[in-house]
């Protein structure tokens, strides 16, 4: 049998899934075996030029980490399509957006003035901003053009299996690559994890009924060890949050953030984890109710975390040019 | 009473999406309410309609 076809690729993303697919350790070595790497920027010297005289569906499977936030991004994720006869979604960002999705609460001029004006460190009196192209005595230069909205990669284009995670577990890599490996991959369009249910699944603190009457932040509170992190008033995303991750955050006393993305069934893990969270405010007074919720600083922050692009709503509305 | 928990939590969240709060209304009618029903409904179909279409952007796009 001749080798499989690797493509690994990176996009609005920090640079974490990469680290993440080194994770799998020696089991590198049977990958390996099986399979060449044709293509991964962070790794070997190949150009976009190689990629795209490759003939279409010649790469057997490609892992695409990041989402879609500029038109170097987009070009890629179709190119990448076209070449491959599998294309996963690697880790939160290509996913559901991820942290960088969290830019969809602004649009491209909000940041630019931020980044590039407004910050306190910044001197730019002349308010320089990335232009597409920009016409030097030698010619033309031009870059890619950024988008007022971070998108998924199956928003951009059809992908086949989802890798989740911020980054994806050890575990869940090596679940997907090894039914890569074997031929055994699921059906098409499923999320590859070891659980289907919550993340409360796999966690092992003890769960009572929930009653909240105050919600605080990991630094006010040194929670007890073994109860649930929500009913200590930490919100933690468990239970809204796809398991398969053995929950190792809240054993680290620290509340899940939501990054293995909705459980199975839900379109909107924002919508499920807001819901869950207002249903355990032990009050039925208006005016406690608006008390308690003074609590949850930053709704969007903390209920979309990892998924605000691919919410119903995919992001704020401010005035957008494209 | 959930509804009663999550509705302003909701609110809250909209608002950070720039969502405007009139196009989300919780209010409670007796089954032997029809009239408050009725004007309730129209008030709520009349105050949207102000509003207009929903766009995601802002813009009239929707990206």
């Amino acid at each position: 049998m001749s080798k499989l076809k690797v493509a690994l690729y990176w996009a609005a993303s920090c640079g974490g899934c990469e680290i993440a697919q080194l994770e799998i350790g020696d089991k590198i070595l049977k990958l390996a075996e099986v399979a060449d790497i044709v293509f991964w920027p962070v790794a070997i010297d190949i150009k976009y030029k190689d990629v795209e005289a490759m003939s279409d569906q010649s790469i057997d499977a490609c892992l695409f980490n990041g989402g879609i936030r500029n038109s170097e991004q987009e070009h890629m994720a179709k190119l990448l399509r076209i070449k491959s006869k599998v294309l996963i979604a690697y880790g939160a960002c290509a996913y559901g957006g991820g942290v960088p999705g969290l830019a969809n609460l602004f649009n491209r001029q909000t940041i630019f003035d931020r980044v590039y004006v407004g910050t306190p460190s910044t001197d730019n009196n002349s308010k320089i901003v990335p232009q597409i192209s920009y016409k030097v005595p030698e010619g033309e230069l031009t870059i890619p053009e950024f988008y007022d909205t971070v998108r998924t990669l199956a928003q951009t284009v059809a992908v086949d299996y989802i890798i989740p995670g911020c980054p994806p577990e050890e575990r869940t890599t090596w679940l997907a690559l090894e039914a890569l490996i074997e031929g055994k991959l699921p059906p098409k369009g499923a999320v590859i994890s070891h659980n289907i249910k919550s993340v409360c699944d796999d966690c092992p603190r003890k769960r009572n009924v929930k009653k909240i009457k105050r919600f605080c932040r990991t630094f006010e509170i040194i929670p007890e060890p073994e109860l649930c992190l929500l009913e200590q008033g930490l919100l933690c995303a468990g239970v809204a949050t796809r398991g398969g991750c053995q929950a190792p955050c809240p054993q680290a006393n620290m509340p899940c953030t939501g990054c293995y993305g909705p459980v199975e069934g839900v379109i909107d893990q924002g919508a499920h984890f807001l819901s869950a969270v207002a249903s355990v405010i032990d009050s039925n007074d208006p005016l406690e109710i608006q008390k308690i919720i003074v609590g949850i600083r930053d709704p969007v922050g903390t209920f979309y975390r990892y998924s605000l692009p691919d919410s119903l709503l995919r992001r704020a509305r401010t005035k957008c040019e494209g | 009473m959930k509804t009663a928990r999550r509705v302003p939590l909701l609110k809250k969240m909209l608002s950070q999406l720039g969502i405007e709060d009139e196009r989300v209304r919780l209010d409670w009618v007796s089954a032997s309410e029809g009239d408050r029903f009725a004007f309730m409904v129209n008030e709520m179909t009349e105050q949207v309609r102000r509003l207009g279409p929903f766009r995601r952007n802002g813009a009239g796009v929707n990206v």
